[in-house]
């Protein structure tokens, strides 16, 4: 009689575990969240749901984003008027449990962070002229965050999944276009996407467009009392998660853009035929690159219908 | 060419049908006449070319007869010519006269282009190729919404396509060797025919330059073409039976007959040429001992046999190789002349110019240019004029600095049109806001629980039933697409309107800003158009059926938007052009 | 067949195999309920965050709603596995339609862990008091080397210089399947046994919490008080220290296991004795293999199937002559060895040995790859394809044949019989082979009785 090579009952079980653990061995879920946040005093200061209100449901989203994997990051950028800044890093900030005031580590630091930042931006503004925008330096943050986001991609092949989420209020800077629209690109380029949950109350065009370029989600809660709802509902979500999830689309994108000499946003303009700089009217010159612009050349200003149903 | 008037026995007939009445038909740059043979028909034409659009014609070779249609607005004149010469002379007028016409009459923007009858047939071609096309050509061009040219503009694209890939080939020389005509000897007599053709006449003048200006030199005044011929087959006879005593011989007997047998001066000659065309900083001296013509066969010899090499009979003495050579050469270079013109002669002529075109002369000053510009020293010379301007982006400081104070000036009217009211906050204000918010809620901590749990429900169900409303229309899959479960004809009918709206809508745009009276016109055609599909989606919404009027709605509500954005802007920008006196630069 | 049992296959399906009792007071604990979020799959987190402050059922219906027809699967997957843990509790209405609330004690807490954040039990101890404290480093360092030490005893209890206090009892338990001991022989490695070297330290250790929580009760320890401290132990701080004294005396024999085990390192200063938490313990509520944590590699394979193994580490030495010495040959055919590098070869003799221990080809591959040496780990493939795939070729060799115990059967009296005896075999489905001419047939062992039977009757 022969014995058999078939499997002991031992060996299956430790097979079983191996298979297990491997199974639960996957990074996918691991994300690297790099959030956008909107400090422009003009905008909070006129809005219907107070700073403190948005800041709480924040803190908590960000913290259950850490709940969820140990190797999970999150980076904030205060996006000000003037100036914008990491103020939050969970790599560099370790510490785990309460300090004295009965708050996680995570909130006190950041706040902190945040009212230095907030005296900071204050004084950058006093120093320049007088009128302040009241547009929040988007192309910025953007900018610090894809930064961040490469030297993550350069640290080594098991990085976590990065995404970007730009928690925005105030109405876009139709002067920031070019430069946001260079991010968005970049952002494109090396596939990260960006959400957009965008609580002002006008749908914004550029972040509209970032979201839409990068695959990302964008979003206008209807109702800010539950924000952190929406929060953990829809801007939670993996980018292995999103593979199978049905998540909210917008039916509609804004595709305008805003011209290089005036920055405004327009229907209908000319574009040079050499560095397809954008124009509201005619010049003799391209102000880019200095090319002379034959007159008589209005340009199409590109395909605003693009959210069709039917393609 | 042109006469400026040609009259031509042909049949006038009205429709393609039509037998045809006979008469004759006279053609000037202004206008065509046609007058019946029998006097009392009432079949009498007198047309302004004015009043015709296009023409077009049936092909040599194809089984029809020579048919030539000229269109006018309410149809076409349908001309049966005798022939096919007779309809190319015609063809030749119409096109001119057509031409004239239209650059004389309305600015050719709105004026129909001039088509060829090869465009036509491309256009129908690819009509008939593509029924989706010819569905929208059928829907937009022949009810008038848009005209034939303006359908086209937009897809050039494809018209080039195949304008490139019906590119005329040019036909080259035959690779066969032709030196080696065979001639057919009857075996009776002692006698041995050549035949020639225009095409191996053509060909030796191109291999053998020698010939050719034999040919020049003696066909009209000293002997007749037959004579000429029949010297050259004569010594080509000789050379090919290997007797090169007998061709020496021969051509001491008669200097003409020499001529033939030493063609190796000018071809010496043309190699010198090329080889000075080379690049000047090459030393080709060293090459010149390998000099290629003066070398034997290798051993190859013609038709097998060997050749006895006699040094004092060297000059009559053609090697294989150099027949090969030339060969290539001469196929390589192809030809760069018509050679359907039958005219031997005037080939010669057009041959000989063309390869005197360059005389020596030239060619050595080309060389010393050349010379020149590849040994130049870099620092002495003046600097190359450039043809294009390099992209450059200006100073780029300059260029932020003015964004800058673009952005502060442009700020209150870009702020104006949103209804988020500025805030008349002072900064300080306004940042000792934030101030407090972020103070306070250091203070008291985040509420607890976060969220209300009715809210939360609130937002969830709210969220999900988004969610599902929008997980049709815009589900990931094509399977899932709603249109799949509306009734067919529906269904064919949403995509039919869709393209066709995407093309108004592509016209539509395209024409502005409106900068001509004919872009004007076209832009309020247009404007009806789209508003007539606006009706035609809002009556497929209307009837359809109950349980799937909403999906539809969802469907067409998207195609609606696009329509009234272009309707709204269209009212707008009237509006703006009414209302303003001056007109910004480029506007009409 | 290998008999069908519940494997508490990690250490979450060991909580969510306690009673609902139990379960609950667990969840009362922020920390045990972070713990457990981490061990779900994607979607699973995702469900708990959205349903975290809603207070009444939600239809699996509307949860649907979001996942595309792709992720089905991964949402049953996800929506069992809460169940299962109690985190989501289930309804079922009349129309047999299920709806799901959260369990409003993990609710509770989680709540409150997201607002407040979590708070241990126990604040570490002021530096003023706590001395010589290690570094990370030296900690990390301390920690691998108690756990290679633990294995050493584990696997040859007299090669080790520096025996724990681990109770020779305890140690029975974690041999139990990893050795086997016969009359007076030195005890051998089990096929288990070698798996289990192969495995990375974080599945070893894994194995062994495992069997000690499944060996708790019979030491009359509370295997839920247990794994509630482990989880809470995963949450302290890396090397900070805390007081001893701030453990219930429960807890306190635990941890001296613990610290033989390299989780905690104990340390005694004048009046007070502390514990400091390491990566190990860290890593217990991690449900995943974290490759940062992994220690570096010491192996270089070339395509010439030698192997280069730089290892001054008694296990890694111990675990290359373990191989020799009880399998009589080993993974490696060893060539030469120096203080610090054991150079050997691949060979098929030395392959079919381990095979026939029961390892697999896979396992063989992946000891090698995640023990690269960091010159060759960053190489794609870090041990070369030529050997991986002669390996999996050797394996696949042995398995052309493959054996059935069986009886075999002839001299029949009539072929009556013997096609009735064929049918017999066949309804019992254990007939391999017949040979209707010769009237020969063999079936398999598990019917012989049967077909034994069969016979008998038929006399």
């Amino acid at each position: 009689m022969a014995l058999g090579l078939g499997s002991t009952g031992a060996r299956t079980y430790l097979y079983a575990e191996l298979v297990e653990i491997g199974e639960i061995a996957t990074r996918d879920d691991v994300s690297l969240l790099v959030v956008s946040l909107d400090t422009n005093p003009f905008f909070w200061s006129t809005f219907s749901l107070s700073f403190s209100d948005f800041i709480s449901h924040v803190l908590a989203f960000l913290n259950s984003i850490l709940l969820l994997s140990q190797l999970n990051q999150v980076v904030v950028i205060a996006t000000g008027c003037n100036s914008c800044a990491y103020i939050y890093d969970s790599s560099v900030d370790s510490s785990h449990g309460s300090d004295t005031s009965g708050m996680p580590a995570l909130y006190s630091n950041l706040l902190r962070k945040l009212e230095e930042f907030v005296a900071r931006d204050e004084q950058l503004g006093k120093a320049q002229m007088q009128g302040a925008t009241a547009s929040s330096l988007l192309s910025g943050s953007l900018s610090m965050a894809l930064c961040y986001i490469q030297r993550v991609f350069r640290s080594g092949p098991l990085h976590p999944q990065p995404r970007i989420l730009c928690l925005q209020g105030s109405p876009d800077g139709p002067e920031q276009y070019v430069a946001i629209m260079n991010s968005i690109f970049s952002a494109q380029r090396s596939t990260v996407p960006i959400d957009s949950c965008y609580i002002g109350s006008n749908n914004s065009a550029f972040l509209q467009q970032a979201s839409y370029i990068t695959g990302g989600i964008y979003y206008r809660p209807p109702q800010l009392d539950g924000l952190f709802q929406y929060l953990s509902m829809v801007f939670a979500t993996d980018l292995h998660s999103r593979a199978f999830l049905r998540l909210p689309k917008s039916v509609g994108v804004d595709f305008r853009a805003s011209c290089f000499c005036h920055k405004q946003t327009i229907d209908m303009g000319y574009v040079c035929s050499v560095c397809l700089s954008i124009f509201c009217e005619h010049h003799q010159k391209c102000s880019t690159c200095g090319k002379y612009i034959p007159k008589f050349c209005p340009a199409y200003r590109g395909d605003k219908h693009n959210g069709n149903a039917l393609g | 060419m042109s006469t400026g008037q040609v009259i031509k026995r042909a049949k006038y007939k009205a429709s393609v049908k039509d037998p045809g009445t006979p008469g004759v038909l006279k053609l000037t740059e202004e206008k065509f006449v046609f007058r019946p043979n029998d006097p009392t028909s009432n079949k009498k034409l007198e047309v302004e070319f004015k009043l015709i659009q296009s023409h077009k014609h049936t092909k040599e070779g194809s089984n029809k007869p020579p048919w030539l249609n000229l269109v006018h607005s309410q149809g076409s004149y349908i001309f049966e010519l005798e022939s096919f010469p007779d309809l190319n002379v015609c063809r030749e007028l119409v096109g001119i006269a057509l031409a004239l016409n239209k650059s004389g009459e309305a600015p050719p923007a709105i004026s129909e282009e001039q088509l060829s009858p090869a465009e036509m047939a491309l256009r129908i071609k690819l009509l008939q190729e593509d029924s989706k096309l010819q569905k929208l050509h059928k829907e937009l061009v022949a009810s008038g919404k848009l005209t034939e040219s303006e359908f086209w503009a937009t897809r050039k694209k494809l018209l080039d396509k195949d304008e490139s890939r019906k590119l005329k080939q040019q036909i080259g020389f035959k690779n066969s060797m032709i030196f080696d005509t065979k001639p057919m000897s009857d075996g009776r007599t002692n006698q041995v025919k050549f035949s020639l053709t225009p095409e191996i006449k053509n060909q030796i003048f191109a291999l053998k330059p020698a010939v050719h200006q034999a040919f020049l030199k003696f066909v009209p005044s000293k002997m007749t073409e037959k004579d000429f011929w029949n010297k050259y087959f004569r010594a080509e006879y000789l050379h090919s039976t290997k007797n090169a005593v007998a061709a020496a011989a021969e051509a001491a007997e008669d200097e003409d007959l020499a001529v033939f047998l030493k063609d190796d001066e000018i071809l010496e000659k043309e190699a010198r040429k090329k080889v000075r065309r080379v690049d000047p900083t090459l030393d080709m001296e060293a090459d010149q001992g390998d000099d290629y013509t003066h070398l034997p066969d290798h051993g190859i010899f013609r038709d097998g046999s060997k050749e006895v090499s006699e040094a004092q009979n060297q000059l009559y003495r053609r090697t294989l190789l150099q027949d090969l050579n030339r060969q290539g050469a001469v196929v390589l270079e192809g030809r760069n002349l018509d050679t359907e013109t039958e005219h031997l002669k005037s080939v010669a002529e057009v041959l000989a110019r063309t390869r005197q075109a360059e005389s020596d002369v030239d060619i050595e000053q080309e060389r010393r240019n050349r010379l020149s510009r590849m040994t130049q020293i870099e620092d002495l010379q003046a600097q190359d004029d450039n043809h294009f301007t390099p992209l450059c982006i200006k100073d780029p400081r300059e260029y932020f600095d003015s964004q800058q104070a673009n952005a502060v000036k442009t700020l209150d009217d870009s702020q104006a049109g949103m209804d988020q009211s500025r805030c008349n906050l002072s900064s300080e204000e306004a940042y000792g806001s934030l101030r407090a918010s972020i103070s306070k809620i250091k203070t008291m901590g985040l509420s607890d629980p976060l969220v209300d749990p009715e809210i939360a429900l609130k937002v969830h169900t709210g969220l999900t039933k988004n969610i599902s409303s929008t997980k049709y229309h815009l589900g990931k899959n094509s399977k899932e697409s709603v249109l799949d479960i509306l009734p067919n004809t529906t269904k064919d009918q949403l995509l039919d309107h869709w393209v066709c709206s995407q093309e108004l809508l592509r016209h539509f745009w395209s024409s502005y800003p409106i900068t001509t009276p004919n872009l004007n016109t076209k832009v309020s055609r247009l404007k009806d158009s789209i508003s007539q599909m606006y009706s035609k989606l809002e009556e497929i919404k209307v009837t359809a059926r109950s349980d799937l009027r909403h999906q539809l709605s969802l469907i067409v509500h998207p195609m609606q938007q696009v329509l009234d954005a272009a309707l709204l802007h269209y009212d707008a920008d009237k509006r703006k052009r009414n209302a303003k006196g001056q007109k910004p630069n480029g506007y009409v | 067949m290998p008999e069908v049992r519940i494997i508490a296959k990690n250490f979450m399906d060991m909580v969510a195999s306690m009673p609902a009792m139990k379960l609950d007071k667990l969840y009362d604990n922020g920390f045990i309920c972070e713990a457990i979020l981490r061990s779900l799959p994607p979607l699973g987190k995702k469900y708990v965050l959205q349903m975290l402050h809603i207070d009444v059922q939600v239809t699996a219906k509307s949860m649907e709603e979001w996942v595309l027809p792709d992720g089905i699967s991964k949402q049953k997957v996800a929506i069992d596995r809460l169940v299962q843990l109690r985190v989501f509790i289930e309804t079922v209405d009349r129309k047999n339609e299920k709806s799901y609330k959260l369990n409003p004690t993990f609710q509770r807490s989680l709540q409150k862990l997201l607002v407040n954040g979590g708070t241990l039990p126990r604040e570490p101890m002021p530096s003023n008091i706590t001395v010589r404290l290690p570094g990370l480093e030296d900690l990390e360092a301390y920690a691998l080397e108690q756990w290679e030490c633990f294995l050493l005893q584990l696997i040859s209890s007299n090669q080790v210089e520096r025996p724990s206090n681990i109770s020779s009892s305890l140690m029975k338990v974690f041999q139990r399947r990893l050795m086997s001991q016969r009359d007076r022989e030195p005890p051998r490695l089990t096929e288990s046994g070698f798996q289990f070297l192969l495995m990375d330290t974080n599945a070893q250790l894994w194995y062994i919490i495992r069997e000690y929580i499944s060996n708790s009760e019979a030491r009359g320890v509370d295997a839920a008080e247990l794994i509630s401290f482990l989880l809470e132990l995963s949450f302290h701080v890396i090397g900070e220290a805390y007081n001893i004294n701030t453990l219930t005396d429960f807890q306190r024999n635990i941890i001296k296991d613990l610290a033989d085990l390299g989780l905690v390192k104990l340390q005694q200063g004048r009046k007070e004795s502390w514990f400091i938490p390491t990566k190990l313990a860290t890593n217990l509520s991690v449900s995943l293999a974290d490759s940062s944590s992994r220690k570096e590699g010491f192996v270089v394979v070339e395509t010439n199937f030698r192997v280069y193994a730089y290892s001054t580490s008694k296990l890694h030495c111990e675990i290359l002559r373990l191989f020799s010495r009880y399998a009589t040959k080993h993974l490696l055919n060893v060539e030469y060895q120096l203080p610090n590098l054991i150079v050997g070869a691949i060979t098929k003799e030395s392959l079919y040995n381990a095979f026939e221990n029961g390892i697999t080809s896979d396992q063989i591959i992946s000891f090698l790859q995640q023990n690269a040496h960091p010159r060759v780990a960053e190489r794609i493939p870090s041990v070369p394809e030529n050997v991986t795939d002669q390996i999996r070729l050797w394996e696949s060799d042995l398995n052309r044949v493959e054996m059935t115990e069986a009886y075999y059967y002839d001299e029949f009296p009539s072929r009556d019989v013997f096609e009735a005896a064929c049918d017999c075999a066949r309804e019992w489905n254990g007939l391999l082979w017949e040979d209707s001419k010769k009237m020969h047939m063999v079936v398999k062992t598990e019917v012989h009785t049967h077909v034994r039977d069969y016979l008998r009757r038929q006399k």
